[in-house]
């Protein structure tokens, strides 16, 4: 099997150097099917990390790994040196499609994560304000899911995620379920909260705007069965500017990289299809 | 940094009722009422047999006399009702708690499914009164006969139920809550249990629409002298048309009741609020 390794380049300034989660030669089959064939890479402590890829490539799958919601089949994964073996409240997780509890109000949703460690009720709610007020939702603790909008619920899931101080934040495409105006207004508003938030961060993506927006690093991944092919260092200062011609020049690079594995996952795609017949 | 919510409604949009207003109360009241005056009349007019068919105004006189000091024993409706209730209550009590451990086990383990399934489906069509004749010869004419006919009767829809609500459950609900830490407890309390609220009110509405009716079917065979069921069974010894007719409405009242009016205050207080109607 060919490894293409990804090369680790240096660190933003800020993030620390210490490795935080370390995958090593992970593999991951559904059934029958190599989903991943061989990811190996580190994240450093309190980066920012985007991974992108085509879409079926196994992104997420990554994620719910680090997240210990699935199982690698081979290699293995390491936070703080040590294995992955289930979820864990030093990892918060915020999904695409919110899943926020729709019967609890905005404040306990924030509030769960510190009910569940036993936090006195008042000191969990004086955290989880904190949040929600970060996150823009001051006004609306006592507000059912349901009544809220795409963007208020991310929002929601977000500060839920944060509340019980998380090692690690894990953001499975996050915006992907709000339209563009929403999205866009959201990562802008958002920027600073990462900054506060002050920790290592994995995000799932399949917007190239979204990942040199936010991140740090930038990990492309290849259709499936998935490797990393480039891992691309954004080293512009935050917040960012999607007009600044700098952010500009990094989203080209990466949309390059991106659409050239893109077209080759297309042509594999249609050479078994004219194969098959 | 933050974000002006000023603008922002939270209200919701209801569908608004039918705007005729009136029209629909009083076509509802009017087909109660309609076939009640139209019997009364022919009733005192001698249209129709009066033993048969006494008038709705003797039947209710009947029912207040019988729930009254006069009545015979005195207050009877009263205590019909009260045991009836106090097997049904109990009963359905056991059925959502027991139902609902089971229903949360085979829904959370595949293996559990696997296993239990067939021995579900075979017992679930038994009709509850099926039992009955077993139960007696167990425990003869006793409460415990008739609650565990009334538990029977509600046991299985609401395993059912709440298996199925598990599987429709959002897996990544459970997600979110392991990766708070949660505890198994903590999950069954916090996240299974509101999540599967809908349809444990489903269950419990169907599993009260079946018990209540196995109830009175129950209490005809296996009641020795309280309850509506054995009422009406005794009354038809003694041909008194007037209290089977008072039984039968009195059934029909508090199935009502219990139905819509006890577990739609419930719906009302959880997922109506919580707005998961709506959302589906």
């Amino acid at each position: 099997m060919s490894v293409e390794t990804a090369k680790i380049l240096p660190l933003r300034d800020g993030a620390g150097t210490k490795p935080k989660i370390v995958a090593k030669n992970v593999q991951k089959y559904f059934g029958n099917v190599l989903a991943m064939e061989d990811i190996s890479c580190t994240i450093n402590e309190r980066e920012f990390v985007a991974i992108i890829g085509p879409s079926g490539c196994g992104k997420s799958t990554f994620l719910y790994l680090i997240a210990g919601f699935e199982k690698a089949s081979q290699g293995e994964l390491l936070i703080n040196n040590e294995l992955v073996v289930g979820p864990g409240p030093d990892r918060g997780v915020v999904f695409q499609e919110f899943v926020l509890f729709p019967w609890l109000t905005v404040l306990r949703n924030a509030t769960l994560g510190l009910d569940i460690k036993g936090v006195p009720r008042q000191e969990a709610e004086e955290r989880a304000r904190k949040w929600l007020r970060l996150t823009g939702l001051s006004g609306f603790e006592n507000a059912y899911p349901s009544s809220l909008s795409g963007g208020m619920k991310q929002r929601v899931a977000i500060a839920r995620a944060l509340s019980y101080d998380p090692e690690v934040l894990l953001l499975d495409e996050p915006f992907g379920a709000l339209d563009v105006q929403t999205k866009n207004y959201m990562i802008q508003d958002l920027q600073n909260l990462w900054v506060e938030a002050n920790r290592t961060i994995v995000m799932i993506t399949h917007s190239v705007s979204e990942a040199v927006q936010l991140a740090d690093r930038v990990l492309i991944l290849s259709s499936r069965p998935s490797r990393i092919i480039a891992d691309v260092a954004i080293k512009l200062p935050h917040p960012r500017d999607l007009r600044d011609p700098q952010v500009r020049r990094y989203e080209d690079e990466v949309t390059a990289l991106l659409s050239a594995e893109v077209d080759k996952a297309m042509k594999r795609e249609r050479q078994t299809f004219a194969g098959r017949s | 940094m933050s974000v002006d919510t000023s603008g922002i409604r939270l209200q919701r949009y209801t569908r608004s009722p039918a705007s005729s207003g009136l029209a629909i109360p009083m076509a509802r009241i009017a087909l109660i009422l309609v076939p009640l005056v139209a019997w009364e009349v022919c009733s005192r007019l001698g249209l129709i047999n009066g033993f048969l068919f006494p008038a709705p105004s003797a039947i209710l006189n009947k029912l207040w006399v019988q729930s009254g000091p006069n009545g015979n024993p005195p207050y009877a409706i009263l205590w019909h009702v009260a045991d009836s209730m106090l097997r049904l209550l109990s009963g359905l009590s056991l059925a959502v708690i027991i139902g609902t451990l089971l229903g949360v086990g085979l829904g959370m383990s595949q293996r559990a499914r696997l296993v239990f399934q067939p021995i579900i489906s075979i017992l679930m069509p038994v009709p509850t009164l099926a039992w009955t004749p077993v139960l007696l010869l167990v425990m003869g004419i006793d409460n415990r006969t008739t609650i565990l006919v009334v538990f029977l009767a509600a046991v299985f829809e609401m395993i059912y139920i709440v298996a199925s609500g598990i599987e429709m459950l959002n897996v990544k609900m459970l997600w979110v809550a392991w990766s708070m830490g949660a505890s198994r407890r903590q999950v069954f309390w916090r996240v299974i249990i509101p999540g599967i609220f809908p349809c444990l009110i489903t269950g419990t509405r169907l599993g009260t629409g079946y018990a209540w009716r196995a109830l009175i079917a129950a209490e005809m065979l296996a009641a020795s002298s309280y309850g509506l069921g054995f009422m009406i069974y005794d009354a038809s010894e003694y041909m008194n048309i007037g209290v089977i007719y008072g039984g039968v409405m009195m059934i029909a009242a508090l199935g009502y009741l219990l139905e819509n009016v006890l577990v739609g205050k419930i719906e009302a207080a959880t997922i109506e609020k919580w707005g998961v109607l709506n959302e589906r």
